[in-house]
């Protein structure tokens, strides 16, 4: 059985070692994608494993979710599809406006008949808007996408790949997705034994509930693990102090998830692809309707597009970056009382934590926890603690927890913790990011 | 009625000291705070002058004080009593600084249907002897049955904007669950630039041991409506009542602005920064509903106390609450009362004044008044709904953040439904100008959860009257 503690050094090193792959989202690039639908299995945070039906690029496994097609606005995208399944299977395109060839005519698009059909369907369409979208099957959508088949579209804007939209007011310093889904093993189970028929949908009673197809601690592994050969995108955001972080969010389950993200406020900037402003009918529109929230749902097959932060620690009333003994730094504050360079905030500039933490034999540190109050100032945690085995973060970084607040839904079938939740971690400044 | 103050603490000059010739780091059972709670000169009752004990500078010496056995306890204390919630306010001798001291454990609330349900939660302890806040969290009840004293909704948390808070939670322990360990933490929601240190999601920091105690640090930047809960093992603890109300009042209350022809001296955010500002005055408001949505699965609930395994996903709300209780419960100004002659449900779900005296009333609202409602949500499970029936609603504020986009554009609306899952809240101004007197309901729109477990109807509805 698969254990279900963490690997610290594979995460230790994630944080620790500089990698030459962007920090943005992992997926393929282009403007024209050949999908299989295929079957395979994946790994559950409980040890299990599920029978599953997926998207596979070219002539790779199946993956969960479906591989993250990234295109740039104005581009002609082109999406053929072949089909491995025992079922006709097909792709929609929420959003945009499709044709599609080849086949044979279903009810909502062009369907790739059932193998060992070698036919091809071919779905163009133009990705005239910028954002965040879905695709999945739209045949007997309500099982096929429970088992799979369903992923993430980017859509960037014409020449500004930094930002979410045309307006600079959409600019990122880094992006991550966030594809939220739930499933229930006892509907996957009957489809790996071939017992379609009695599969019931109405009787769906989900127990796993995942980001970007794997369930914590999963989420926050590195993208690619060999172990998880059909989920390779992980969920593991990481910022330097004052980036602002991108949360591609797409919701594609039949259930609403309230995503909270611990440390900071997001400001909710679009929903479906469309930005939140009241004027959509100019060239590059501003998003004066965003909403800042603490906590924003998805609703089943939308996608919402966030900003979090930027993280500063300003204002806490002592200083998150150090005191003279602990840390000797400057801070130089500008115009806005800002450093500038650290973005530390300056009036609160060497000021010590205001209370005394307990010893550490009274409490039950987490792996997550650099070990002092401070960034930057990394502590080992007590031998005997739980966390000390498998601490996750060795660089001092200030950890929160980005994770859906229906909180059963934090764990793996009936395991806590686990499900859809991540860990996100502001590391010091001189941490490279990978 | 405003109770006669007088200064609690020894001084903070000798606290001062104290602190700096104390070890770096805190041991057993200790709350923190730099300043004196503030606590009634006198007893009403009994018109005796109170003093303070010189070992516990912020304890009263008061012999009620040092009787756990009375039901009354802490009233017998002397805390200073916020008006609104009647529960001690934490304002201290510095009117920068409040201090709230919670212990958690376990403990039993009566449901609407007149069941009872064992609980996990908190229970305020503010200005306790500290060598008395352990047994505070684990009674011995008058009738000696071991129960503790948890109480839902969790203490309620109100500071100003500015306003420096020290949050001490102590841990004891699960009285009827004595073979779990668990540490506890409060995880203030919606916190802005939050240190992780003072986040309580314990994978990112640490929970709290039984036995001790942990003073959280929030520097108050932002009003807005809040909420707080138990972050360790949080699908279980949630489920189990950690939940609290927690909002912060702006700096801009006490000063008089004009919105609409009339003037406010109570905001729901500091919505004029500048004179002239459109908003000026909009979140302005006579009267304050805060409403926490919650629900209760009773077999969780039952399995927990019974050393039963739990399921998670087989999760089933029955139970629909507002501020730990269903209707009718939810307008009935009074403490309710649990199986063990404890006050475990101490505050309603409708806008109440408490007297010096304790003395509980519903708050008069008057036609023409603008109630603020701050909605929260910390259902561990589904997404609710609330409608208030026949009384306009304007939503002004989510997220802990005034409704104003990015440019300045007024993004507030109107509408006669909010939905929010859980760790959602919004602020809503209700407009009674054209509302007739009479009897107004806020309840969910989810019907089916307009019940008492079995029991219809009752569940997630509070009352709204409305006087001429």
């Amino acid at each position: 059985m698969k254990p279900i503690y963490f690997a610290p050094l594979a995460a230790a090193l994630a944080v620790l070692v500089p990698n030459h792959a962007r920090a943005t989202i992992q997926g393929v690039t282009g403007t024209s994608f050949n999908l299989t639908a295929r079957e395979d299995t994946i790994s559950t945070g409980d040890g299990d494993s599920m029978y599953m039906w997926g998207y596979a690029l070219d002539n790779r496994r199946m993956q969960y979710p479906g591989p993250t097609l990234i295109v740039n606005q104005g581009d002609g995208v082109t999406v053929r599809l072949s089909n491995k399944l025992p079922v006709p299977v097909s792709l929609v395109f929420p959003g945009h406006n499709v044709t599609a060839t080849g086949g044979v005519p279903g009810l909502l698009t062009s369907e790739v008949p059932a193998a060992p059909s070698t036919a091809v369907v071919t779905y163009t369409f133009t990705a005239s808007e910028p954002g965040t979208y879905i695709y999945y099957s739209g045949t007997r959508s309500d099982l096929q996408v429970e088992m799979g088949l369903a992923g993430a579209l980017i859509v960037r804007p014409r020449g500004a790949p930094k930002q979410a939209y045309g307006d600079p007011r959409t600019a990122f310093d880094r992006e991550y997705l966030f594809f939220l889904t739930e499933a229930d093993p006892a509907i996957h189970q009957l489809v790996a034994f071939g017992k379609l028929a009695q599969v019931d949908m109405t009787a769906r009673h989900p127990v796993d509930w995942f980001i970007n197809g794997r369930n914590f601690p999963d989420t926050v592994q590195a993208n690619n693990v060999r172990y998880l050969p059909t989920q390779p995108y992980n969920c593991f955001p990481r910022m330097h102090p004052g980036e602002k972080v991108l949360l591609r969010m797409v919701s594609a389950g039949v259930d609403l998830h309230p995503f909270h993200t611990h440390g900071q406020n997001h400001l909710v900037i679009a929903r479906d692809g469309r930005l939140l402003s009241s004027n959509l009918s100019v060239p590059n529109p501003i998003p004066d309707l965003a909403i800042s929230d603490y906590t924003t749902s998805a609703v089943p097959g939308e996608t919402v597009d966030a900003i979090w932060g930027p993280w500063t620690g300003a204002k806490l009333g002592w200083d998150i970056y150090g005191t003279a003994n602990l840390r000797p730094h400057n801070c130089t504050p500008d115009a806005t009382g800002f450093d500038p360079a650290s973005h530390e905030w300056c009036a609160d500039h060497y000021k010590p934590i205001p209370v005394l933490l307990p010893t550490p034999s009274e409490l039950t540190h987490g792996n997550f926890y650099g070990g002092t109050a401070y960034l930057g100032i990394p502590g080992g945690l007590p031998a005997d603690n739980p966390g000390a085995r498998m601490q996750q973060n060795l660089v001092g970084g200030v950890s929160f927890m980005w994770h859906s607040h229906s909180e059963r839904e934090l764990t793996t079938n009936d395991i806590f913790i686990g499900g859809m939740a991540t860990m996100a971690m502001v590391v010091p400044m001189n941490v490279p990011i990978p | 009625m405003k109770p006669i103050l007088n200064i609690a603490a020894l001084c903070s000059a000798s606290l001062g000291a104290l602190l700096a010739a104390a070890p770096a780091l805190a041991n057993g059972v200790h709350a923190q705070c730099p300043a004196g709670i503030l606590t009634q000169s006198f007893d009403p009752v009994t018109g005796k002058n109170l003093t303070l004990d010189v070992r516990h500078p912020q304890a009263s010496t008061d012999p009620g004080c040092r009787d756990i056995a009375a039901p009354t306890f802490f009233d017998t204390c002397k805390v200073l009593k916020d008006p609104v919630t009647g529960q001690p306010s934490g304002q201290t001798t510095n009117p920068s600084v409040v201090c709230r001291s919670i212990v958690c454990g376990d403990g039993h609330v009566n449901m609407a249907d007149g069941s009872d349900t064992f609980i996990f939660g908190f229970t305020d302890v503010t200005n306790a002897p500290e060598d008395l806040i352990l047994t505070r969290g684990m009674p011995l009840a008058p009738n000696a049955v071991p129960l503790g004293g948890a109480n839902f909704s969790a203490p309620t948390m109100i500071m100003r904007e500015g306003q420096d808070f020290y949050l001490t939670l102590t841990n004891a322990g699960f009285r009827e669950r004595p073979d779990l360990s668990d540490s506890h933490t409060v995880h203030y929601h919606g916190f802005p630039n939050a240190a992780s240190v003072f986040d309580g999601e314990p994978m990112a920091s640490f929970g709290i041991n039984m036995g001790s105690s942990v003073t959280y640090y929030y520097k108050n930047q932002y009003a807005g409506t809040y909420m707080y809960h138990c972050h360790v093992e949080a699908a279980e603890h949630m489920q189990m009542g950690m939940l609290g109300n927690l909002y912060v009042l702006p700096a801009q209350d006490g000063t008089p602005i004009p919105y609409r022809g009339k003037t406010y001296s109570k905001f729901a955010f500091s919505d004029c920064p500048r004179a002239g500002d459109p908003l000026c005055g909009s979140t302005g408001y006579d009267a304050m509903y805060f409403l926490q949505e919650s629900a209760f699965d009773p077999m969780f609930h039952h399995a927990d106390n019974t050393y039963n395994r739990i399921s998670f996903a087989n999760m089933n709300d029955t139970y629909g609450m507002l501020n730990g209780r269903g209707y009718p419960d939810t307008a009935n100004p009074a403490e309710l009362i649990n199986v063990n002659n404890h006050p475990s449900q101490p505050i309603p779900a409708i806008a109440m004044t408490v007297d010096a005296g304790g003395n509980r009333a519903p708050l008069v609202i008057h036609q023409g008044n603008r109630v603020l409602l701050r909605l929260s949500s910390l259902s561990t499970v589904e997404f609710y709904t609330v409608t208030v029936l026949g009384i306009p609603m304007r939503i002004i504020g989510q997220g802990a953040q005034l409704l104003k986009g990015p440019t300045g554009a007024n993004t507030s609306y109107p509408t006669a439904s909010v939905t929010l899952g859980g760790g959602e809240g919004v602020d809503a101004i209700l407009d009674t100008t054209s509302v007739a007197p009479g009897t107004y309901f806020i309840y969910t729109t989810n019907l089916n959860r307009l019940s008492n477990n079995t029991e219809d109807f009752g569940g997630m509805m509070t009352e709204i009257v409305v006087s001429p």
